[in-house]
């Protein structure tokens, strides 16, 4: 152990820099000498409230070092804790961000104002005409009867350098509010225990679930960055789209790079009547929820959060009851005050078998971005 | 936008929190949800430009204790507010007391003690377990007291026992009570222990107002390196440690066994990173300034049995309870019973005064009783020699016990920390590890850091230490880049709550 004064021949094997670094240590005056073994290895003495006196040979090398604090010196430390400080938060203001291969480099988001974060952003991705991009020539749906596709096994989705995927035009029917619909459910975990009461809707009702995509772990960046979304409403051509994710984003702080990737996402769906269910909060989130409360149209936002709900064993997910307490709110929601209204009245018999095919992934695999 | 023209219109932004009144009324504002801590950006950028100006005062003794007095008041406001003025209030009073019973003699000597110690202990007793009381109270005799709604003013429990140590300090002859209320109130307010510690002493600290330490080369890489490491410690590992163990300890019943168990240790290392880290922090900070405050931790979980362990743990906090508490009370002197007793004493207050709940207390009873009983089996057991095999068995066995007890410590009530007990001891099965590497593996290999850190051999660390300084002065600023930006980039990582894979 390096304990300066004590054993000289440690001093000596050490390069200079330490040499100048015990000489200047060496306040004669006062007989101070706090070595840096000292303050590492605080050994019993500093227990016993004694301190370690000892005192440090005066090396040649430090013979004629100035014996004051040098102010430009302690300039320098403040410079060495601001500068980079002030680096980090230009660097968070710029709109891109610095990629090293796969490793993005995060900005420090502090205590912005969300509020004027979302604001800013929706200003900077104007709100495009609509559904431009839909209108064209008529193709019929068919939808596979597989029950069950696996991510890593879907042909269509397999395909993922093709970022500037296109949908391809189809016609949507003229909506009227009990027109009988082709849902498409899409979301991480929470769909697959929502999809069920949904079913039980639409049997009632009249609608048909023609695919459940179950991404689990998946986040606003899997859903808004991919084109999976666009190759399946490609596919499945649906009429209505339910969205339901989120819960894997609660605690979530980087919200400036996720209201990015929920834009993207509002901007995919734009033109087909959706409904946008959020997460079901087991607590109180970071902001997530205003990102996609911001995020989606005007009305097509389900603020799942001030629903209490039955929860599974877990704590977190909602229970089969929740599930249902849940749907029955969203229904409620969609058949009165939603901006894509649809008919959804309750059903007489509940939990009957899902039949749609449900195609899932999951994130840590499938990332789709 | 055209593909060869770039957008500079951000550039702007970087200016327009100075234009924004805001930025401004939180700058100098004080708001309970954002306190002011040394982990907090925000403060970190005002201590840089702090230095600049205080680099100009280094070499004026008085100027420099203003300066430092004035920051430091600045600081106080800033995390706790009005109750800055409670703080003045206690520094002027506690300054006055000492003066007087620096005078007296006998028993008016004696008095003063008593009333000086009461007052003091009274802000903390009133702010911070006056509700307990009360709900007691009301739980024992059925009375119908209502809460008082009280908002604990930050580092109370601190400078209280900072005064104390103080005023007893005077009363014992061991220091000079302060003739210039400056230079007391810069012991007191001194910003880098004034919020969490370390409990700093008097005759430690005063001295080094009249002769700071040198500021130079080394200095200031070490103190740099402290508060980097501190950073580092709270910010990356605890904190990410801390994301896991809420998931937890939310809802213990809800988890495996096997969850618990790695929650215990994930905690187990929280605790100790967080605390650590903070002190690395505020000893650097201290350091930078000129100012050397006493180490808090040292390698307490490598500890081979609970006495070292508080001899390591929370030094500035233990020692206080030893040369306050447990000594005046009596100590060894006065027969192995009392001597069993005091220490049960000791470690009550020690637990109490983490925080105003039984758990608290309970966690200081478990202490106070596997001290005693170590202090009975060293008594008992025969043999002195210490072979290798029982310093390690030792080693671990202290670990599980402490670890076990911080439960308490994490616990939100006594039956979550119950149900989590039962967890570990009822439902505990491999399977359940090795699906937590599974699915968490990112965390496992946290934890597994944070271990090696722990029981790192000291030895190793200093020659880490001592390497750190050959680094030339002027590459620091881009450690303290490096370093921020690896804690940037894991500060918001979403720690996924479920073990499960498929969520």
């Amino acid at each position: 152990m390096f304990r300066a004064g004590n054993d000289p021949k440690i001093i000596g094997a050490k390069s200079l820099c330490l040499k100048y670094f015990c000489s200047t240590l060496a306040d004669k005056e006062h007989q101070i000498t706090p070595d840096l073994a000292s303050t590492m290895s605080a050994k019993a003495s500093t227990v016993t409230g004694g301190d370690a006196h000892t005192q440090v040979p005066q090396s040649e090398a430090g013979a004629d070092r100035p014996e004051k604090s040098s102010p430009w010196l302690i300039v320098w430390a403040g410079l060495s804790i601001s500068l980079p400080l002030l680096l980090l938060y230009i660097y968070s203001c710029s709109p891109q961000t610095l990629q090293f291969g796969q490793l993005e480099l995060k900005q420090i988001l502090g205590n912005q104002d969300i509020d004027a974060m979302l604001a800013e952003l929706d200003e900077k991705e104007p709100a495009d005409a609509g559904a431009n991009h839909l209108s064209g020539s008529t193709t019929t749906a068919n939808s596979t009867d597989t029950p069950l596709i696996v991510g890593e096994s879907v042909p269509f989705l397999a395909n993922n350098s093709n970022n500037n995927f296109t949908l391809p035009p189809y016609e949507l029917p003229v909506f009227a509010d009990t027109t009988k619909h082709r849902i498409l459910l899409i979301g991480d975990s929470e769909s697959g225990g929502l999809r069920y009461p949904l079913n039980d809707y639409c049997l009632a009702n009249g609608h048909k679930i023609i695919l459940s995509l179950e991404w689990y772990s998946a986040t606003t960046f899997n859903f808004g960055r991919s084109d999976t979304i666009q190759k399946i409403i490609a596919k499945y051509k649906p009429t209505y789209i339910f969205l339901v994710f989120g819960l894997n984003e609660l605690y979530a702080r980087d919200l400036k790079a996720r209201k990015i990737a929920a834009n993207q996402l509002a901007k995919k769906l734009r033109g087909i009547p959706y409904a946008w269910i959020g997460p079901a909060n087991w607590e109180e989130d970071n902001g997530i929820n205003r990102v996609f409360q911001s995020s989606a149209d005007s009305a097509t936002y389900f603020m799942t959060k001030k629903l209490t709900l039955t929860r599974a064993s877990d704590g977190r997910h909602p229970d089969t009851k929740g599930y249902r307490i849940w749907m029955d709110s969203i229904a409620g929601w969609i058949q009165t005050s939603a901006r894509y209204k649809m008919l959804m009245k309750p059903p007489r018999k509940r939990g009957r078998p899902f039949r749609a095919p449900v195609i899932t992934i999951n994130a840590a695999k499938y990332r789709g971005y | 936008m055209q593909p060869n023209t770039v957008d500079t219109n951000w550039l702007n932004q970087i200016f327009a929190p100075l234009h924004d009144p805001k930025t401004w009324e939180s700058a100098f504002g004080y708001s309970t949800k954002e306190p002011w801590f040394f982990t907090e950006f925000s403060f970190l950028a005002v201590f840089g430009v702090f230095l600049v100006f205080y680099a100009a005062l280094v070499q004026k003794n008085t100027w420099r204790k203003i300066y430092l007095i004035s920051f430091s008041l600045f600081f106080y406001y800033k995390s706790s507010g009005p109750f800055l003025g409670l703080f003045a209030l206690m520094i002027v009073s506690d300054y006055l007391f000492a003066l007087a019973i620096e005078k007296q003699q006998g028993i008016k000597k004696k008095l003063l003690l008593w009333l000086s110690l009461s007052y003091s202990l009274s802000f903390l007793l009133y702010f911070k377990y006056a509700n307990f009381f009360i709900h007691n109270c009301n739980g024992l005799l059925g009375t119908q007291f209502t809460d008082h709604d009280l908002f604990l003013p930050i580092g109370i429990s601190f400078y209280t026992f900072q005064s104390i140590s103080y005023l007893m300090d005077v009363y014992r002859k061991e220091i000079p009570a302060t003739r210039n209320v400056s230079d007391y109130a810069f012991y007191m307010t001194f910003f880098p222990h004034l919020v969490a510690g370390p409990i700093v002493r008097a005759k430690d600290f005063l001295p080094q107002i009249f002769t700071p330490q040198i500021i130079n080369a080394t200095l200031y890489k070490e103190s740099l390196l402290r508060i980097l490491t501190g950073l580092l410690k709270k910010l990356f590992i605890a904190d990410y440690l801390g994301k896991y163990v809420d998931i937890v300890h939310e809802l213990p019943a809800n988890f495996s066994g096997a969850e618990n168990v790695l929650a215990m240790y994930a905690y187990s290392f929280q605790i100790y990173f967080d605390f650590s880290g903070y002190s690395d922090i505020a000893i650097g900070i201290a350091l930078m300034l000129g100012y050397r405050l006493k180490e808090n931790f040292d390698n307490p979980y490598a500890s081979s049995n609970i006495t070292i362990f508080w001899r390591k743990w929370h030094i500035s906090l233990s020692s206080w309870l030893r040369d306050y508490i447990y000594i005046p009370l009596g100590g060894n002197r006065k027969g192995e019973f009392n001597t069993y007793l005091f220490l049960m004493i000791t470690m009550l207050v020690g637990g109490f005064w983490h925080g105003a709940d039984w758990r608290f207390i309970f966690w200081g009873l478990a202490h106070g009783l596997a001290l005693a009983f170590h202090k009975a089996w060293m008594q008992l057991s025969p043999s002195k020699s210490n072979p290798g095999y029982s310093r390690v068995f030792g080693t671990i066995l202290t670990f599980h016990f402490v670890a076990f007890c911080w439960i308490f410590f994490r616990a939100t009530s006594f039956g979550s920390a119950f149900a989590s007990i039962e967890q570990i001891a009822f439902h505990t099965q491999w399977k359940d590890f090795v699906g937590f590497w599974v699915s968490r593996q990112e965390m496992g290999i946290m934890m597994l850091v944070a271990a090696f850190i722990a029981f790192f051999p000291p030895t190793l660390k200093e020659r880490i230490f001592q390497k750190t300084q050959l680094l030339p002065a002027f590459s620091w600023i881009l450690w303290v880049l490096i370093a921020l930006q690896i804690i940037i980039q894991f500060k918001d990582d979403v720690v996924q709550p479920f073990i499960y894979f498929q969520f």
